[in-house]
């Protein structure tokens, strides 16, 4: 399914040929380690880059050229998994054959994109201040904007109490007094030292050839200095005791997160059994264990699930809950996982957990976004590029091995985010 | 059934009306896994006044939600199960005028469709079920408050509107919602839920006909005719209030600039003047306006900000909004800009540049099976084929928009909702 490329040492273009999607995708990522030191450089870098090119120096211009383009878009695309951060550009356009005659929609992406990443507007050798100072501005407000959307600010809130020293307790975009010390010169700096020495990692789907794909990336190549290793993935290790933290908050609906450790990660042969056992317990799929009890039963809450974080060890629940029921839905939300660590599991709950998964993963070739997602993301994690194996795997799962995923796990830090009462 | 290619868009549309009044939209794609099904009813929030069989109804507001909640139950259960252990997903969503009932599923096509039709056209409610959702549904009210999008939009509405129901949230509040029995649901269902007042729409790689016998096999064969809605109409374009605050605990403000329009016209029409207003709101304020650079290089939007535009029975408002230190600033530099892009016009390479760009950006989403068969549910409804889009871009001219950006200009009816962070001094 998958074409891989080598454009130079350390950039690799892989694609998908795809004839059937009125649209293709382009990624470009710098692969890097997260890091408390360069979180909030990786994180602003591709909002300065979009701010203006040589050819289009301001935001207008950029607008203008892609209007042209037939709408197309480019994003930032700024990736965390596990210990590694990435930071670049997506672009989405409308195939070739949409377009009037002569238009060059690919063509002309690539070359903008290209126009974006290697000639940005500078002034005398960096960032344009007004340029870095505004998207500053607005990372800053984004970082703190996290505070507005409450489940995500305790989903947070989580990670920061029970991952101290870990990487996984850093923010993706880095912190407020980060952001705050870069400057143009030494956001620069940073600029340099990716285009010169860090992996890249192309993705395209859409009907054209690698090779023509290839030939409209070659400038990428030039200017590559000695590059540096893919950083390693390694898993969440606890530093600090079991603990609950609570906050107190001005909301109307009271947050509750619990974080569970797990030796169990991604490459462990475990890791399927693992990956079933969450969709089974707290997935997506409405009759999951906690949707079930916690809200169904019980309405309890409207909104409750738990993610698995396989490059770490980590099993996260969330729920949004009433103050006063807080610790009611925490005694709940174990009592499932222990009825699933007994093996009080049903046939049908084993068969629809796996069976949504099959479902995503059959529907993984519909779109270029989601390919795109999945194996720019597995790339990094070290997940399964071959789905077909992969599938494999999810279906040989028995329930005894998804016991033995539920047992491995052990909380760690309950955090609660409490509204006042009445 | 009809079929229609468009071979511009590589898209065939089959489509055809039932004896029980159903309309019926299939869009092949042939090659993809997954197929999405949408059963939509011509009844949203805004429908808590209509007529039936002579009699006036007045229901709480809130109950289009709540029914959509209750539906999944069956006398036998929730249907939810029935559909993950096909593999499916379903879900449903409550808007202004319309509700739709949907699952996408990459196997067991036609059992999940057949569990589709069977489900919204069968009403089941006990008074223990309706309290039971009561809870879950006043903590999604509770959510929904907690969340600043919502909020200010709710406040908007509030403030820009005084007869018409878009001044009410789509969820309805703790306090209506408490009203609501299985009465009101069971009299809502048979008012709306009727297969003369619905559509069905399929998007994947599936047989038309087939879709169109399973329609046939699970609804009647015949069926009553609708309620006859009487929603209130707004009498004024001017708005009874300028500005709407409101604190919150979010880190920055935020903001929501309503410019209210007289309502669309049904069917094509009303599909063009959306077209030309969307286009007169990328003039104004979109990424490649004078006005979006100015604004993002002094600091006074971000890119949060955008504009859009809200239309339904009886109502339309130019949208724009984001989070920013100083809205009033904004506001007062988009209602100036406005004045001014009246006056001078817009230039023949911005409108040809902002059409190709609308056209390629319309293609593109023809990829996002959800999106598009959300707008041929919504086009079909008020009477327009969505595959027609190309032809009706061309027809709009740069006049059209001009036009628009003058009677936006001259319209009285604007209100600001702005929500502020606890503690900060507007």
């Amino acid at each position: 399914m998958i074409q891989t490329v080598s454009l130079a040492p350390g950039i690799t273009l892989r694609c998908i040929r795809q004839s059937r999607f009125k649209h293709s995708c382009l990624s470009l990522q710098f692969v890097t380690a997260l890091e408390e030191s360069s979180a909030a450089l990786n994180a602003l870098l591709p909002t300065v880059l979009l701010r203006g090119c040589q050819k289009a120096p301001n935001i207008r211009a950029v607008t203008a050229c892609l209007d042209e383009n037939y709408g197309s878009s480019v994003s930032t695309l700024v990736r965390r998994v596990g210990d590694i951060q990435t930071t670049g550009l997506y672009c989405s356009f409308l195939e070739d054959r949409f377009a009037q005659e002569g238009d060059r929609v690919l063509e002309e992406a690539v070359s903008f994109l290209l126009e974006l990443v290697l000639r940005p507007v500078t002034r005398d050798g960096v960032f344009l201040p007004e340029y870095v100072e505004g998207e500053k501005n607005n990372l800053i407000a984004t970082i703190e904007s996290e505070m507005n959307d409450k489940r995500s600010y305790a989903a947070a809130q989580l990670r920061r109490k029970m991952c101290q020293g870990d990487s996984f307790a850093l923010s993706r975009l880095g912190t407020v007094q980060q952001v705050r010390a870069i400057t143009p010169a030494g956001l620069h700096a940073k600029y340099r030292q990716l285009l010169s020495t860090a992996p890249v990692d192309v993705f395209y789907v859409g009907s054209a050839q690698p090779q023509e794909v290839a030939r409209l990336l070659q400038p990428l190549a030039q200017g590559r200095g000695r590059v540096l290793p893919r950083p390693n993935q390694s898993p969440f290790l606890p530093k600090i005791p079991s603990q609950t933290v609570r906050e107190p908050m001005d909301v109307t609906q009271g947050k509750l997160c619990m974080g569970f450790v797990t030796d169990i990660v991604t490459g462990s042969s475990l890791h399927p059994a693992m990956q079933i056992l969450c969709a089974l317990y707290g997935g997506a799929s409405p009759i999951s264990k906690l949707f079930v009890q916690v809200r169904e039963k019980q309405s309890l809450c409207y909104d409750i699930g738990a993610g698995y974080y396989g490059t770490k060890g980590i099993l996260m629940v969330s729920a949004g809950v009433e103050t006063r029921n807080l610790d009611r839905t925490r005694r709940e939300v174990l009592r499932q996982l222990e009825l699933c660590q007994k093996g009080d599991i049903t046939r049908q709950e084993l068969d629809a957990a796996k069976e949504s998964y099959f479902s995503s993963l059959r529907a993984l070739p519909d779109s270029p976004g989601s390919l795109e997602g999945y194996f720019g993301t597995a790339l990094l994690s070290g997940g399964e590029m071959d789905v077909q194996a992969y599938r494999e795997s999810l279906e040989r799962v028995t329930l005894e091995q998804v016991v033995q995923a539920a047992k491995s796990l052990k909380l760690h830090t309950t955090y609660c985010l409490e509204g006042e009462e009445e | 059934m009809k079929q229609i290619h468009y071979p511009r868009l590589e898209e065939t549309l089959y489509s055809t009306v039932l004896e029980n009044g159903l309309r019926v939209l299939v869009l092949p794609k042939p090659g993809f896994s997954r197929k999405i099904a949408y059963f939509v009813t011509d009844f949203g929030s805004i429908h808590t006044e209509f007529s039936l069989d002579g009699q006036l109804h007045r229901v709480p507001a809130g109950i289009a939600h709540y029914l959509e909640h209750k539906l999944f139950d069956m006398p036998r259960g929730d249907v939810t199960p029935e559909f993950a252990a096909l593999g499916a997903n379903p879900n449903a969503f409550t808007g202004y005028d319309m509700t739709a009932y949907y699952f996408s599923c990459t196997d067991h096509f036609s059992q999940c469709l057949q569990l589709l039709l069977e489900f919204v056209s069968t009403p089941y409610f006990t008074d223990e079920s309706v309290e039971k959702e009561r809870g879950i549904i006043a903590q999604e009210i509770m959510m929904c408050d907690d969340t600043s999008e919502n909020r200010v939009f709710d406040n908007l509405a509030r403030g820009a509107y005084q007869e018409h129901p878009v001044a009410v949230p789509i969820l309805g509040t703790q306090e209506s919602i408490a009203a609501i029995t299985k009465e009101d649901l069971y009299l809502c269902h048979r008012a709306f839920y009727t297969p003369k007042n619905m559509l069905l729409c399929v998007v994947g790689d599936v047989d038309p006909h087939q879709v169109e016998d399973i329609a046939m096999r699970i609804l009647p064969e015949t069926a009553p005719m609708p309620a006859v809605k009487r929603t209130p109409r707004e009498q004024s374009l001017d708005t009874p209030q300028k500005e709407v605050q409101e604190q919150m605990e979010i880190s920055m403000p935020t903001f929501l600039l309503g410019l209210k329009i007289p309502p669309m016209a049904w069917g094509e029409e009303g599909i063009r003047q959306e077209f030309v207003t969307d286009l007169a709101v990328e003039a104004l304020l979109g990424e490649s306006s004078e006005l979006y650079m100015q604004l993002y290089d002094s600091g006074l939007i971000d890119s949060s900000f955008g504009g859009s535009f809200e239309s339904m029975d009886g109502a339309a408002m130019v949208l724009c909004g984001g989070d920013s230190q100083k809205p009033r600033q904004v506001r007062d530099a988009v209602l100036r800009r406005l004045q001014t892009l009246a006056q001078t016009g817009i230039r023949e390479e911005d409108f040809r540049r902002m059409k190709k760009s609308a056209l390629g950006r319309r293609i593109r989403d023809l990829s996002s099976f959800e999106s598009t068969c959300y707008r041929l549910c919504a086009c079909k409804l008020t009477g327009f084929d969505y595959l027609e889009f190309p032809r009706l871009f061309a027809s709009v001219t740069k006049e059209d928009v001009q036009k628009c950006l003058q009677d936006m200009a001259q319209t009285p009816g604007h209100c600001l909702s702005i929500i502020y962070p606890k503690g900060d001094n507007p």
